[in-house]
C-alpha cells in the first residue's frame, strides 16, 4: 500500500497526518537503539554536583576501561534530579541503564528496581565497609544488597574559631551550649548558628536530635514512635533555636543545606553542622569569604551523641541485559582506588575502613582533627528506618516539622498527627505483614 | 493524538485505582482507595484549602488589575507604546527563572523587598518563613507573571469593540464609570470568560514557581496540588496516589469551568421560564 504525500507539490492533509504517523513511529521504534549500548558498552546514570565531578567520574571511567576494556557511557545529574529521574525509570522497568548512582535516603523505593549484590560482594568483602554504609542498603525483608556504600556521609560541627577565640569561647558539646554560644554570638545582624529548615535537610536535623534526645523513629515492633516523649523534646529544642532563642535567622524554615552553607561561608552566622563537603568549600577562596578562620568539632550531643550516617552508592539494575561488566564498574567505582581518589578530590570519607584508616592516617593538622571526628559519627551514626512505605512517611515528616518550626502547630500536636497517618501508611505498604 | 495524548490520560486514570508504590513487589486495585486515603490524609486538606484561596486570589486579583490596566494601556496618555512592549516582558520569562528570582527577592536576609522595606524604615517581613506570608509571596508571583497576558487579551477586546454605543453613551452624557459598567463590560462578557477559564486552567496546573520559591511550605502553606502530586511522584514514589491527586484536580478545575459556563446559562434559562 503507497500513500501520496503531496497533491501538485503541495502538502496533504492525509499526507501530513500519515508522514507524522510514520515519523512518530519509526522515532518510538529507533529510540530503544539509540539509547542502548553496544555489546562490550554499558551505560550508567551518575551523580554529579560542582565542576570537578565530571573530571573525577571522567578518571574513573577511564581507569575502567583500560583495566578492564569495557566501555562506559554515561549520564551526570544533581542529586535531586537523579533520584527523580531513577524514580521515573524504576516506575517503567527500565533497562536504559545498567548501573546507577544512589543513596541510602530512598533506597526503601528502589528495593525491587536494583539487582540484589549480595552474590557478587562476599561477606569477607563486606567486612571492609563500614557496617553502617550497608546495612541500610540492605532491604529487611529479604537481605537483599540494593547498593553498595562509595563513599560515608556524616556531619561535623564547622565554627568560626577567630570570632570564637576572639570572644573566649568553645564550640558547643551539649545542647545546652550550643544555645548559650550561640546567643553570646547573636547580634548586630548576625546569627551564632544555622540550621535548615526545609524538607528532607530538615527531616535530617529532626532525625540527629531524636537519636540526641533517646528516641527513634520506630520502636521494637516497627511501630511510630517519633511522637514519644524525646520526639517532642527534640522538636521542641529544635523551633526553639528559631523561635523562642533566636539564635538562627528567622527565615532559616525555608533553607536547605545551600542557604546553610552559603550563610556560614559568607560569615553571617557563626556555626553550622555540615557534610563532608563543606570541608573543601570553606577553603576554598572561590567558594569561601572565612578561608582560615574556621575550625571543626563533633556535632552537640545529649542525652547521646548520635547523627545521621548515611552513604552515597552505587547499584545495579535488576532489568540490566550486562550485569556482570556492570557489577564489574561497580566494584571499581568503590575499589579502594576509586575512593582514595574521590577523598583526594572531594574529602569525600571512604566507605572502606581499610582506606579511612589510610587517609587518617596520612592526615595531619586540623584535616586530622577533622576525620577522627568524622570517623566518630560515622562509628555511632544512624539513619532512618528502611521500612516499606517509609518514603511516603518521609514526605508527611517535611511538612510535620515545618509546622512546628513556623508555628503553626506545637510539636506534640504535629507529631502526634503525623504518627497516626504514618502507622496507616506503613500499614498499607506492608511493613507489618 | 492516541499514543501521546489519550493514552497516558488513559493509563494514569487506571494508575488511580491501583495501589502502585515503587517499594511494593506489584501492584494491585484498591477502587478508590488512593482517593479515599487522599481526602483523609491531613496533607490534603490543607492543600486544597490552599489551592482554593490561591487560585480565588489570583485570579481576582489578575482579572481585576489585567482590566484596569488594560483600559489605561488602551487609553491616548502619552508614553504608552513602551509600556505595551514592556508588558511582554513577564509571560516571556520563563517561570522557573521567575521562581528562582522571586526566592531571591524574598529572601529575608539578603533580598530586595526587605532591602526597600529597611530603606523606608518599615519593619521587614518573614516573607518566605511565615505561612501567610510565604503564600501571599507566591500569589504575588503568579499575579507578576500572569497579570500582563491577561492585559493583553483584554486590550485585543477592548480594540474591537464597537465604538457606537460607547461614543452614544459619552453624548448623553453618561459617566466613565458609568460607560465602563453598563456598555464596556458585557461586550467584554466573552474574553472575560475566555480569560476566567485560561486562568482557572493554569492556577490548577502552577508547580514550577512555587516549586522554586518554597517547595510548597513552610510546613505545607503554599502546597498547591501539583506540588502534593510532585511529592508523592517523586519523593514517596507512589504514583497511584500521585495519579489521584492529579485527577482531583483535574476533577476540581473542570467543576469550576462547568459552573464558569453553567451558573450563567442556567440563570439565563431560569429567567426565561418565569
Amino acid at each position: 500500500m503507497s500513500y501520496k504525500l503531496s497533491k501538485g507539490g503541495i502538502l496533504t492533509r492525509r499526507g501530513f497526518l500519515g508522514g507524522s504517523a510514520a515519523a512518530l513511529g519509526a522515532s518510538t521504534l529507533s529510540m530503544p537503539h539509540i539509547a542502548r549500548a553496544a555489546g562490550d558498552e554499558i551505560r550508567a546514570l551518575l551523580i554529579t554536583g560542582g565542576p570537578l565531578y565530571p573530571k573525577y567520574w571522567e578518571k574513573v571511567v577511564n581507569g575502567f576501561t583500560e583495566k578492564t576494556g569495557i566501555k562506559v557511557k554515561y549520564d551526570l545529574l544533581e542529586f535531586t534530579p537523579l533520584t527523580t529521574k531513577v524514580v521515573t525509570l524504576g516506575a517503567a522497568r527500565s533497562n536504559l541503564y545498567d548501573v546507577f548512582s544512589t543513596h541510602t535516603a530512598q533506597i526503601d523505593s528502589f528495593f525491587n528496581y536494583f539487582g540484589a549484590l549480595n552474590e557478587y560482594f562476599s561477606e569477607e568483602d563486606l567486612k571492609d565497609f563500614y557496617k553502617v554504609g550497608v546495612d541500610y542498603l540492605v532491604n529487611p525483608k529479604n537481605g537483599h544488597l540494593a547498593a553498595i556504600p562509595r563513599n560515608m556521609d556524616a556531619r561535623t560541627q564547622y565554627y568560626r574559631s577567630d570570632v570564637y577565640e576572639e570572644k573566649g569561647l568553645k564550640a558547643a558539646v551539649t545542647w545546652e551550649d550550643l544555645v548559650e554560644v550561640s546567643q553570646k554570638l547573636t547580634g548586630d545582624g548576625r546569627y551564632g548558628l544555622v540550621v535548615p529548615g526545609q524538607g528532607d535537610p530538615a527531616q535530617r536535623t529532626f532525625s540527629d536530635f531524636l537519636w540526641q534526645a533517646g528516641g527513634d523513629w520506630v520502636d521494637e515492633s516497627n511501630k511510630p514512635s517519633f511522637n514519644a516523649a524525646p520526639g517532642v523534646e527534640a522538636l521542641t529544642y529544635y523551633r526553639d533555636l528559631i523561635q523562642k532563642w533566636k539564635v538562627v535567622p528567622p527565615d532559616a524554615v525555608s533553607y536547605q543545606w545551600n542557604e546553610n552553607s552559603t550563610q556560614f561561608s559568607s560569615g553571617a552566622v557563626m556555626d553550622t553542622f555540615d557534610w563532608p563537603g563543606a570541608f573543601a568549600t570553606l577553603s576554598n577562596p572561590e567558594t569561601s569569604r572565612i578561608v582560615g578562620k574556621w575550625s571543626t568539632a563533633p556535632y552537640v550531643r545529649n542525652k547521646k551523641s548520635i547523627s545521621c550516617a548515611i552513604s552515597h552508592a552505587m547499584a545495579l539494575n535488576s532489568m540490566s541485559k550486562r550485569k556482570d561488566p556492570a557489577v564489574e564498574f561497580i566494584k571499581y567505582t568503590v575499589s579502594p582506588e576509586a575512593q582514595l581518589l574521590n577523598f583526594n578530590e572531594f574529602s569525600n570519607f571512604p566507605s572502606r575502613l581499610s582506606v579511612a584508616k589510610q587517609v587518617v592516617a596520612e592526615a595531619s593538622g586540623v584535616k586530622a582533627d577533622w576525620l577522627a571526628q568524622l570517623e566518630q559519627t560515622i562509628s555511632t551514626g544512624k539513619e532512618w528506618p528502611k521500612l516499606p512505605g517509609f518514603s511516603r512517611v518521609s514526605t508527611l515528616m517535611f511538612s510535620t516539622i515545618e509546622r512546628a518550626l513556623s508555628n503553626q502547630q506545637t510539636p506534640e500536636d504535629a507529631l502526634n498527627q503525623a504518627a497516626a497517618e504514618a502507622l496507616q501508611i506503613m500499614t498499607q505498604a506492608g511493613a507489618y505483614n | 493524538m492516541i499514543a501521546i495524548l489519550l493514552y497516558p490520560l488513559a493509563y494514569s486514570f487506571v494508575m488511580s485505582f491501583y495501589r502502585w508504590d515503587l517499594s511494593a513487589p506489584s501492584q494491585y486495585f484498591v477502587g478508590l482507595g488512593n482517593y479515599r486515603d487522599t481526602w483523609n490524609s491531613l496533607g490534603f486538606q490543607q492543600t486544597l484549602r490552599v489551592q482554593l484561596i490561591f487560585s480565588a486570589i489570583t485570579i481576582t486579583v489578575e482579572v481585576a488589575a489585567g482590566m484596569g490596566i488594560a483600559i489605561l494601556v488602551n487609553s491616548k496618555l502619552r508614553g504608552l507604546k513602551l509600556a505595551r512592549t514592556l508588558l511582554l516582558v513577564p509571560p516571556m520569562i520563563a517561570p522557573a527563572v521567575v521562581g528562582l528570582n522571586f526566592r531571591w527577592l524574598f529572601n529575608g536576609q539578603y533580598g530586595l523587598a526587605n532591602a526597600i522595606l529597611r530603606y523606608l524604615g518599615l519593619p521587614e517581613a518573614p516573607w518566605l518563613s511565615d505561612p501567610n506570608w510565604a503564600l501571599v509571596s507566591v500569589m504575588i508571583a503568579d499575579i507578576w507573571q500572569n497579570t500582563p497576558l491577561l492585559v493583553l487579551l483584554f486590550l485585543a477586546g477592548l480594540q474591537s469593540l464597537p465604538q457606537e454605543p460607547i461614543e452614544a453613551a459619552q453624548v448623553d452624557g453618561a459617566s466613565p464609570w458609568g460607560i465602563f459598567r453598563y456598555i464596556t463590560l458585557p461586550l467584554m462578557r466573552p474574553i472575560l470568560m475566555i480569560a476566567l477559564m485560561l486562568r482557572i486552567i493554569d492556577t490548577f496546573r502552577t508547580f514550577d514557581v512555587v516549586w522554586l520559591m518554597t517547595q510548597g511550605g513552610p510546613g505545607g502553606a503554599t502546597n498547591l496540588v501539583t506540588v502534593n502530586a510532585y511529592l508523592l511522584a517523586f519523593q514517596s514514589a507512589s504514583f497511584g496516589h500521585a495519579a489521584a491527586v492529579s485527577y482531583i484536580a483535574l476533577g476540581l478545575s473542570l467543576l469550576f469551568l462547568a459552573l464558569l459556563y453553567g451558573v450563567p446559562w442556567l440563570g439565563r434559562k431560569f429567567r426565561r421560564v418565569s
